[in-house]
């Protein structure tokens, strides 16, 4: 299993302010980058960042290449991933995204992982005028006619349901060939399996448990052999999922330093993704962070249920677990969770995504009001105490993984 | 290795789902979506319990709105509502998955 950072660059407000101190943007880009460069040493395989607009305090990661183009001259070894690139052609033109991803591509000497979604909240959609019911098949269509500019000379142009452009040249080209490893954004179980049958990898943002994990693994990798119809000129099979890490000496001192950041991550993304808040969201006015604490720590969850009442009809406390995958991916991602705590507790949790096959985990580091020197030191922990045995074992996952892949035809590039 | 599809129970509602899967290797995207969402819809037809409480409540919002709608309301039987005529693989699978799982779930 390989081990990667997963970045929404989060920055709650001031408790006690209406906006931001002047410099924190600033602050927390680099320090971000700081900790990218530190868990590039330690060995960390993959850092993936979003690109989310209009989501303030939750994310404001808008210009997700151009942080990728800054990390890839900080780093050496790491993959520089998009979590993804907005697809549907009023975020972004095909055209434009092939071009960012291949000038990414050449400038970091080919480590480029190509994160494809859609987005879902209100705030975005509303925003850029995209429609809920089209986005899905907006971003078939952007995917597989960028994949095609990226490779195809020339272009031969397009005139599809939602974008249209002539023959064009589109230069230059990715430094991998045919193109760099492609993935989908899956916060439901059927976007796993749209990722199979199209030979792409899964990013699981449903903080998937290790059962979850091991039978999504099964049929992805029976659907890849099976069902595939590569949406690029090259596979790459795949899955990740998310957890959030808080790594120190205690379960004490993991939960005091990194616990009210995953509640805060958790009461954010709920907040934005809820039908009843997140269209509603007052564009800076609202102080996010401010109503968060203002929530007794034991009532946080209990609040997010509050905007999920009537939304998947869910009417559980804190110590219950909602059925649905969205209201269940906030609620765990807002509890301790497998991978806050002491390095034999995260080991622990972490082993049994190994057994289960699961090709890369990715962590929540940066989340709610952290402190980056916890962050560090986190990091830091688990790069020096637990990351290295499983380093050592991941080429049985790379045997296992080409017995799966056997009878599979198609090209693959990919990094696991 | 047998497909999930292949593990449903009904023959009536496996058979249209295996319809569904040969459609989409045919590129009959919309087929693939109106037989997953009939199969889905007639699961809910026969066994109106699974409407009821806060499980119903969740089947009735998780269904994928990707141009067609699953209809309920009191007192009528639950109905479909297509907004488009064609639909995209991604789209096809979506709603393939999803009545699956479904079906799975409801021991059908």
């Amino acid at each position: 299993m390989k081990f990667g950072l997963f970045y929404e660059l989060q920055l709650p407000k001031p408790y006690d302010a209406d906006q931001w101190h002047p410099d924190q943007e600033h602050r927390i880009v680099k320090e971000a980058l700081e900790q990218i460069e530190l868990a590039d040493r330690l060995g960390f395989d993959y850092i993936f960042i979003v690109e989310h607009h209009f989501l303030e305090e939750y994310s404001h990661s808008s210009a997700p290449e151009v942080f990728l183009a800054a990390a890839s001259q900080r780093t050496r070894n790491m993959r520089l991933g998009h979590g993804i690139v907005l697809m549907p052609p009023p975020y972004n033109h095909p055209a434009r995204v092939a071009e960012r991803i291949a000038m990414l591509d050449l400038v970091s000497d080919g480590r480029v992982e190509f994160g494809t979604g859609e987005s879902s909240s209100e705030m975005e959609m509303g925003g850029f005028g995209v429609r809920r019911e089209e986005k899905k098949a907006m971003w078939e269509e952007a995917t597989r006619e960028c994949l095609r500019m990226m490779t195809e000379v020339p272009y031969p142009g397009y005139e599809g349901s939602y974008f249209a452009m002539p023959s064009r040249n589109v230069i230059p080209k990715p430094l991998q060939k045919p193109h760099p490893p492609v993935w989908v954004a899956a916060s439901r179980r059927e976007t796993t399996m749209v990722a199979a049958r199209l030979g792409i990898g899964s990013l699981g943002f449903g903080f998937e448990t290790p059962d979850e994990a091991r039978e999504r693994v099964e049929e992805y990798y029976r659907l890849i052999r099976e069902e595939c119809f590569p949406i690029g000129k090259a596979i790459n099979p795949a899955l990740a999922v998310l957890s959030v890490l808080s790594c120190f000496d205690s379960d004490e001192e993991a939960i005091a330093k990194g616990l009210e950041g995953a509640q805060f991550f958790s009461y954010s993304l709920g907040y934005y993704y809820s039908p009843f808040t997140g269209g509603a969201h007052r564009p800076g006015r609202v102080n996010l962070y401010h109503q968060f604490k203002d929530t007794p720590p034991e009532q946080r969850w209990g609040a997010l249920a509050e905007w999920f009442r009537g939304f998947a009809g869910y009417r559980g406390g804190f110590g219950e677990e909602p059925q649905d995958e969205v209201g269940r991916a906030l609620w765990r991602a807002a509890q301790r969770g497998g991978c806050i705590g002491t390095p034999e507790f995260v080991r622990e949790t972490l082993l049994r995504y190994e057994q289960a096959h699961l090709d890369v985990m990715l962590f929540v580091a940066q989340c709610g009001a952290r402190k980056h020197e916890d962050i560090m030191d986190s990091l830091y922990r688990f790069g020096t105490k637990v990351l290295p045995e499983f380093k050592e074992r991941h080429e049985q996952h790379q045997r296992w993984r080409q017995e799966q892949l056997a009878p599979v035809d198609y090209p693959i590039v990919s990094s696991i | 290795m047998a497909g999930k599809v292949d593990r449903i129970q009904d023959p009536e509602l496996r058979a249209s789902l295996q319809a569904a899967q040969e459609s989409l290797r045919k590129g009959d995207y919309r087929d693939v979506v109106q037989r997953s969402a009939e199969a889905f819809v007639e699961l809910l037809r026969r066994r109106p319990e699974l409407l009821q409480g806060q499980e119903g409540v969740r089947r009735v919002f998780m269904f994928p709105r990707l141009g067609v709608d699953l209809v309920v309301s009191p007192g009528s039987p639950p109905a479909l509502k297509y907004e488009r005529e064609r639909f995209s693989f991604s789209e096809a699978v979506t709603y393939l998955e999803f009545a699956t799982e479904q079906l799975l779930q409801a021991g059908a």
